[in-house]
């Protein structure tokens, strides 16, 4: 009996909410699969099905891959995107620390002017942007969104990050400084692999919102070959009027790709940090 | 893959120190400050364009043209393509402010910024004279105080473009010639399942091209040729207004007054709509990719309001940014572009999709390649300009793309009151003219 | 660093130090303030550089007439008075609360629900986790451009589902009708935010050391009450820190609605992003685009205060 209370308990719990997130979150994706696997006298069949492929063509993917640059703008946009989820990592960690664990004159007005930093918006700030950029002969270069990306990303990062960093207890470090050590070794060695789960979630974001971004990338790449996906993919597949929606599909399907790779690469890392970190806590 | 070597390899580097951080920053900034030298020719001119509907027409550019003019002048052309639908004018505003590396380009939206144009009355001149001078519609754009800011080049036309299969269906044999006919034939073709499908959102063509010269031809306007005095609150446009109201609900899809640009491609291609208002995007998708739908496609001109038959310009003109570095050599390349022996060639490489605005090729032997054409022909001779009647300026192009007129028939349909919506519209209008 | 093994033999009795100079600057580093200090400088320096200035830029502008390409003429607060008179901007700002409270509401419940459902142990877990991140991952330009057709009435994946099981004739216009619209609005929205939530609050849950939660049942707490009392107190700050971010992320969400509706029909999804946007890039109005960005931020003040009294509570 008490088999089958665990059983039921298992289904309801969990098998049937975790359906019905996998339904939720992929259900376009079904959509976008099947549509770009379908040439454009079945994708605009109103008869068709829109989960079924009657006739499966790798048409749009050809395409896609051979005449125009696809390929190019993957590569850059992972590039930009590891770039700048480093940089905001780098100094997020830097602002969080001795703002999160810390007490010396002036912290508070830090710590609020990093959250005013955070509340300005995109559409306010990108003419001057694009003044700067092009001042630092930094336009139509990757290098210009790799600077600019971490404006949006450092902010919330380092918020991110103090979250973390308060729920380590005090006494581990007053212990390790106790024992000797420095505070850069204190916080290199104690400190920081606690919290390696916010690392992740940080890093998950900034890599995301990266190779996400769109306004600045349109406004600082304008070379075909300089494009991150996002661009290139709009400018050159989406003509006048007419979406070349088998190709955008199979971009969007593709251009996810490497990033669940990434991310599941990740999460194995993720786990092991996370068994560590409650073992020691 | 980046230009900026330097900054790129010091960014590239995993290790990254925060001294590397502050270096890859100071690197930058002392490269930036490095003085560009004024050079004898320039090594390249940069040429920005939205990606053209017909692929064939950037394809042209990059394949013959670029190569000559690099054999004729060694100069390198670059061609900069970006994303239809609202890019360019970002884009174009930010060359503008920051003085950015670009030369010339397609000036979408030029009233924002003619004064970062050069002069090229004698380019525009020239060109006129020598390829059977420009249709007079186009100067109102294009001229600004006496002075050619732009050299046009097209229209991309937008016309009626239907299901010659299921309007012969209801007995509609030859394409209804005035709105109130429009309207009947639809009322038929919703019965019968097939709803018109007449762009009202917030893109930048579809909802214009009908809207506008339904508008006109009722007798309305928005504003008066003074370009201050505002004429939309009259019986006229309360015409309109209502006419639209009873087109929406008996004969159009619902969807439709939430249409951006692309939408009604989708709409027809699907075969969810009998007629829209569209460039001839719609029939060349058709031909290529569902022959069969491609065979029962047609064009017609907009149908005739108790005052005339208007049509909505979608102006294409090249224009010079005033801070090229060179602008002789920049002007040199735009009047080669514009001489017959380019230019005759880049229009048909896109099945005159951009109308030229020069009476020359109005014989062209293209037009005759597909007759259903013909009508994007005939549109020039009765386009006019958005801002028509006012004047072609800043204030004018604001009420285009705040979507003032638009939003007050798609207030209309979905339940407003004639005499609210015309109100609000005024409102928008007097806090754009004061 | 290398650690000097005569401080590390004097134990703690940091008043023994010789006076010599490493010593000194060492024993001058390890002190706090000093310390924080070095290490905030790079980061604040930088955005200094990039935010600053082009921050301080914008509040320049939107307290002058700045059209494009024509120089700036002072005009003190009349941008803000003409958004005040502006019916569309306040069409905007109410479009905008409705927007982010739906969608963020949405996004927490949903992504609390997530991060327990995948609390629990299973096969697959991570890859489970990868993929159903992808709604958050998938470039937003491209998954909205995908949903334009999903919403398609005739050919859309949602009506032709609502026709299928024979529960509508013709499926509704969800880009057409004014309040459908702002419905798909939040529905992609929240479809593409609620992953972040769960897989930062699951983060957030699994730093919860396992002893507490045992000891809670030893002292006979059920599942609602081991929640109640040390699940959730434990993760307030990270939900926290989540939620009011995503709202101000949200809150200037500019993109989606962009390519969807481009603010329409008529303005009934319209966000402040968006309308700051189309002013600046449409009309040519640096100034009152700016103007109408800035609008947004006192807004975003008050929450801002709830943050500092968290950060200061300490």
């Amino acid at each position: 009996m008490v088999g089958q209370l665990t059983w039921a308990r298992r289904l309801l719990g969990l098998w049937l909410p975790l359906a019905a997130l996998f339904v939720f979150a992929l259900f376009p994706f079904a959509w976008m699969a099947a549509t770009s696997l379908k040439a454009n006298a079945e994708l605009y069949d109103p008869k068709s099905n829109p989960l079924w492929i009657q006739h499966p063509s790798l048409v749009h993917y050809i395409g896609l891959i051979r005449e125009s640059n696809f390929l190019v703008w993957i590569g850059n946009t992972m590039l930009v995107a590891l770039v700048a989820t480093l940089i905001s990592l780098l100094f997020g960690v830097m602002l969080a620390y001795p703002l999160a664990r810390m007490r010396f004159p002036a912290s508070g007005l830090l710590a609020l002017s990093v959250g005013v930093a955070y509340l300005v918006p995109q559409t306010l700030l990108f003419v001057p942007m694009a003044d700067l950029i092009n001042r630092m002969r930094l336009g139509d270069s990757l290098s210009a969104v790799m600077l600019t990306y971490p404006t949006l990303l450092v902010p919330f990062s380092a918020w991110l990050l103090i979250g973390y960093f308060k729920t380590v207890p005090k006494e581990l470090e007053e212990a390790a400084l106790i024992d000797g050590a420095s505070r850069w070794r204190a916080m290199t060695r104690v400190i920081l692999p606690l919290c390696t789960p916010g690392f992740l979630s940080a890093g998950i974001f900034a890599f995301t919102l990266s190779q996400n971004e769109f306004l600045y990338a349109l406004l600082f790449l304008n070379t075909s070959s300089i494009r991150t996906v996002p661009v290139g993919v709009t400018g050159e597949l989406i003509r006048g009027d007419a979406f070349y929606w088998g190709q955008l599909m199979a971009a969007a399907f593709l251009g996810s790709l490497p990033v669940v790779l990434i991310y599941s690469f990740f999460v194995k890392y993720y786990v092991a940090g996370l068994t560590a970190g409650s073992v020691k806590g | 893959m980046a230009r900026n070597d330097r900054a790129d390899g010091s960014a590239s580097r995993r290790d990254f120190l925060k001294l590397g951080a502050v270096g890859a920053v100071g690197a930058s900034v002392g490269a930036g400050w490095r003085p560009r030298r004024a050079e004898a020719k320039p090594e390249k001119i940069t040429f920005i364009r939205e990606s053209s509907y017909v692929k064939e027409f950037d394809e042209h550019f990059k394949n013959v043209l670029i190569p000559r003019y690099k054999q004729e002048t060694g100069i390198n052309l670059v061609y900069e393509i970006v994303a239809a639908g609202g890019s360019a004018v970002p884009r174009n505003i930010s060359i503008v402010e920051s003085k950015a590396p670009v030369d010339a380009g397609w000036l979408q939206q030029e009233w924002l910024f003619r004064e970062g144009l050069l002069d090229v009355s004698d380019i525009a001149e020239e060109v006129g004279k020598q390829q059977g001078g420009w249709y007079p519609e186009i100067k109102a754009l294009s001229m600004w105080e006496g002075k050619w800011k732009s050299v046009p080049f097209g229209n991309i036309g937008q016309c009626m473009v239907y299901r010659k299969d299921w309007f012969d269906q209801v007995g509609a044999t030859t394409f209804p010639d005035t709105w109130e006919e429009f309207y009947e034939v639809g009322v038929k073709l919703k019965k019968a399942g097939h709803p018109y499908g007449m762009s009202m959102g917030h893109g930048y063509a579809d909802n214009n091209s009908w809207l506008l010269p339904l508008l006109w031809g009722f007798g309305a306007q928005v504003v008066a040729k003074d370009g201050k005095t505002i004429t939309l609150d009259s019986n006229e446009t309360a015409k309109a207004v209502d006419y639209v109201r009873k087109l929406y609900k008996d004969a159009c899809l619902d969807d439709c007054v939430g249409w951006l640009d692309p939408h009604n491609n989708k709409a027809f291609l699907t075969s969810q709509i009998s007629a829209t208002n569209n460039a001839m995007s719609i029939m060349i998708s058709a031909k290529r990719d569902l022959p069969e739908m491609g065979k029962v496609t047609d064009h017609a001109l907009n149908p005739k309001g108790p005052k005339g038959r208007f049509h909505s310009l979608v102006a294409v003109t090249h224009g010079i940014f005033a801070h090229t570095p060179d602008p002789a050599a920049t002007k040199h390349f735009l009047k080669w572009l514009m001489d017959p022996k380019q230019v005759a060639a880049w229009y048909r490489s896109a099945q005159m999709y951009h109308a030229p605005f020069l009476h020359a090729y109005d014989k062209d032997e293209e037009w005759n390649k597909e007759p259903r054409f013909k009508p994007y022909l005939k549109v020039l001779e009765t386009g006019k300009l958005v801002s028509w009647p006012a004047p072609a300026d800043r204030k004018a192009g604001e009420v285009v793309n705040k979507w003032v007129v638009i939003d007050m028939f798609a207030k209309a349909c979905t339940g407003a009151s004639t005499k609210q919506v015309i109100a609000d519209a005024v409102t928008g209008l007097k806090q754009i003219y004061g | 660093m290398s650690v000097n093994p005569v401080l590390e033999a004097a134990g703690s009795a940091p008043q023994v130090l010789p006076a010599r100079r490493p010593f000194r600057f060492r024993e001058w580093l390890e002190r706090e303030g000093v310390f924080s200090w070095l290490m905030l400088t790079p980061p604040l320096l930088f955005l200094l550089l990039f935010l600053g200035y082009p921050f301080c830029y914008g509040v320049y502008l939107s307290f002058v007439r700045r059209p494009v390409a024509q120089p700036a003429t002072f005009v003190g607060l009349n941008n803000f008075v003409q958004l005040y008179n502006d019916p569309i901007f306040w069409q905007a700002v109410w479009n905008t609360f409705r927007f982010t409270a739906a969608a963020t509401i949405l996004k927490l419940g949903g992504g609390l629900a997530m991060a327990l459902v995948m609390h629990q142990n299973f096969r697959l877990k991570g890859a489970t986790r990868a993929v159903l991140l992808l709604p958050f991952i998938v470039p937003t330009v491209l998954s909205t451009v995908a949903w334009q057709w999903i919403l398609d009435p005739g050919m859309g994946l949602f009506n032709r589902g609502l026709m299928y099981f024979g529960l509508m004739q013709q499926g509704p216009s969800w880009l057409g009708n004014p309040t459908l619209a702002m419905v798909s609005v939040i529905l992609v929205n929240t479809w593409r935010g609620l992953p972040f939530f769960g897989i930062t609050i699951l983060a957030g849950l699994q730093t919860i050391p396992g002893e507490l939660m045992e000891s809670a049942t030893i002292d006979g707490a059920g599942t609602w009450g081991r929640f109640r009392h040390v699940t959730l107190p434990l993760l307030t700050p990270v939900i926290f820190i989540v939620t009011v971010f995503s709202i101000i992320f949200t809150f200037f969400d500019f993109q989606l609605v962009y390519v969807l509706t481009g603010g329409g029909p008529a303005n009934a999804t319209h966000l402040m992003a968006t309308y700051a946007y189309v002013i600046s890039v449409t009309t040519g109005q640096l100034g009152l685009g700016s103007a109408a960005a800035l609008a947004m931020v006192p807004v975003l003040g008050v929450v801002l205060m709830l943050m500092s009294s968290y950060v200061r509570r300490d």
